[in-house]
């Protein structure tokens, strides 16, 4: 409800914004030092790529159940974003549903393996210079949580190398991407983007630009509409937090029998002769105690989904709905935007 | 002379054991599934195959084909080794507890058959694109095909025992055939059964059921809000 109550506010202000021509004396025009120290750059966390394999075929085999993998890809950056926000060493982190190329820091990742026992991503980290952070797997074999530390760590240890002046570069060049995209025609030439995909800045508008100060209101209302996406993010994990654990361990727990199969095969391979009922029923039993696990694992992971799934598909819709009345309004400042400049500028 | 004929009868068996149970034709069909085999199905004691009886033939089978090993209290009479008597017995017994179930419940969509029995792991058969393919894990292999409009499943496991399910649907989809083959390369007779079961429907329950991880199965004689 005040998600709705924010949104409907917003939408209120939103002429005002597009017509308010420069802005008030104590609005300051949005240069990276102004806006936030440099170092703790805002992070943009976007949901996970589930990898889950395409060909259907393959998804028993490796034990991938593809729903719940889906659930993991919202889960999973939800609590990197926890970690990221505990070490209170960068600025505003999101779980954002798209990949926001104007994002200060971008994180993208990628599930290779979520069984129970190991846990692998892999994550790529760009800033909106174009520069690659990481770009790598991680993987933790017993505790979940120090995987995401190490991706904290590795984050930290790579912003460590960059310069006071590279950081400033990345605000400056975050915003300058932003307002690209929202009005090319006022922004178009601040930026040089090379053939690797960096960008490099040419030059800085005026720090008393209006447009700019439009740019910057734009972004801060779309970083409402941003925590409020986040803040349903947070509460699927909340909702779901305890069952998904429940499944961790249980999927655990299945590796563990799964390795006592394997044992209790081979310790009772030789007892008995070759041809007798008890070497052949030996034969049978090990096959049917192996399948009826993996079916008991495939059945458990529909009860999961039955339980866990209404939930995702109703933050899913709402997401959808916010994601949406962003897409909405962004066309619509485009627009506006456009217009502004064209007037401010007398080509019309 | 009799020497030749039961070498000639021991070559024909191993030329015949070679052959896979599902040849590659099999594993592969057009359009729709060839039978629907989908159903509650219940089994009909009364037309089974006795066991005794099946493994007297068996019996008889391993002592027409067994290599020239004369019995020296009956000359001429050609007797199985106490080793092919016991795997002949061990199939059987093995044939009789795979087949105990006395419901199927048959699962059948566009691209797989589940056959669930009380007490066992439920057979799969996977068909993707029309081709079958196999089920596998570290202890065997189960493939499926269809003969015509029989399908048949096979398990393959160590030390070369098999055990082979054929599936038949009678025309008006009320009874269904079941003929289990259980053979291992430690018998030269394989032992079959037949089971037969008939269609049944399963009484719609007053409840709406449905399993959760964490609350195991929820009901609600209304509408199911988790």
């Amino acid at each position: 409800m005040l998600v709705a109550q924010t949104v409907f506010l917003l939408m209120g202000m939103l002429p005002q914004l597009a017509v308010a021509g420069p802005f008030p004396a104590e609005t300051k025009p949005i240069l990276a030092e102004d806006a936030h120290d440099v170092a703790a750059l805002n992070v943009s966390i976007a949901v996970f790529d589930p990898g889950v394999p395409a060909d259907p075929r393959s998804h028993r085999e490796q034990q991938v159940f593809p729903r719940i993998r889906e659930i993991e890809a919202m889960f999973l950056p939800f609590v990197l974003r926890e970690t990221l926000a505990g070490t209170k060493a960068w600025g505003a982190v999101r779980v954002v549903p798209q990949h926001d190329v104007a994002a200060e820091l971008l994180l993208t990742g990628e599930i290779i393996q979520s069984d129970g026992e190991v846990l692998e991503l892999k994550i790529r980290a760009v800033d909106a210079n174009g520069r690659v952070w990481l770009d790598r797997a991680f993987a933790a074999t017993v505790d979940n949580q120090e995987l995401f530390f190490e991706i904290a760590a590795a984050l930290q240890a790579a912003r460590a190398q960059l310069s006071k002046k590279e950081l400033t570069d990345i605000v400056e060049i975050s915003l300058l991407r932003y307002a690209n995209q929202l009005a090319p025609s006022a922004f178009g030439d601040y930026l040089h983007e090379a053939a690797d995909g960096t960008f490099t800045i040419i030059r800085l508008p005026a720090r008393n630009d209006p447009m700019l100060g439009r740019i910057d209101r734009l972004r801060r209302i779309e970083y409402v509409i941003t925590d409020a996406v986040d803040a349903k993010f947070q509460e699927l994990h909340e909702e779901i937090a305890s069952t998904y654990n429940l499944w961790r361990e249980y999927r655990r727990q299945v590796i563990e029998y799964q390795v006592e199969d394997v044992r209790r095969a081979q310790d009772t391979q030789s007892s008995a002769p070759r041809g007798s009922y008890e070497a052949m029923k030996n034969r049978y039993d090990n096959y049917k105690w192996n399948r009826i696990t993996a079916q008991e694992q495939e059945t458990l992971a529909v009860a999961f989904n039955n339980e866990i799934g209404p939930k995702v598909v109703a933050m899913e819709a709402r997401v959808a709905e916010l994601q949406g009345w962003v897409d909405q309004k962004y066309a619509e400042w485009h627009r506006l935007l456009e217009e502004l400049f064209e007037v401010e500028t007398g080509l019309r | 002379m009799s020497r030749m004929r039961s070498l000639l009868v021991l070559l024909l068996i191993s030329a015949c054991s070679q052959q896979p149970v599902i040849r590659d034709e099999m594993r592969r069909y057009e359009g729709a599934m060839p039978a629907d085999l989908g159903g509650s199905w219940e089994r009909n004691y009364t037309r089974d195959d006795d066991v005794n009886a099946v493994l007297r033939v068996a019996y008889n089978k391993l002592v027409r084909t067994s290599p020239d090993q004369r019995n020296p209290r009956a000359p001429g009479v050609v007797m199985p080794s106490p080793q092919e008597m016991s795997s002949l017995l061990a199939l059987a017994r093995l044939a009789e507890l795979i087949t105990r179930p006395d419901v199927l419940t048959i699962s059948q969509n566009e691209h797989e058959i589940s056959i669930e029995r009380k007490d066992d792991f439920a057979m799969l058969c996977a068909f993707y694109g029309g081709v079958a393919k196999a089920t596998q894990n570290d202890y065997g292999t189960e493939i499926c095909g269809w003969d015509g409009e029989q399908l048949v499943s096979n398990l393959l496991l160590p030390d070369g025992l098999q055990v082979t399910h054929r599936f038949t649907v009678s025309q008006n989809g009320q009874q269904l055939r079941v003929v289990t083959t259980v053979s291992s390369s430690t018998s030269r007779v394989p032992f079959t059964l037949r089971r037969f079961y008939s269609k049944f429907e399963r009484m719609p329950s007053e409840f709406n059921c449905i399993e959760t991880f964490s609350m195991k199965r929820v009901c609600s004689t209304g509408e199911l809000v988790l």
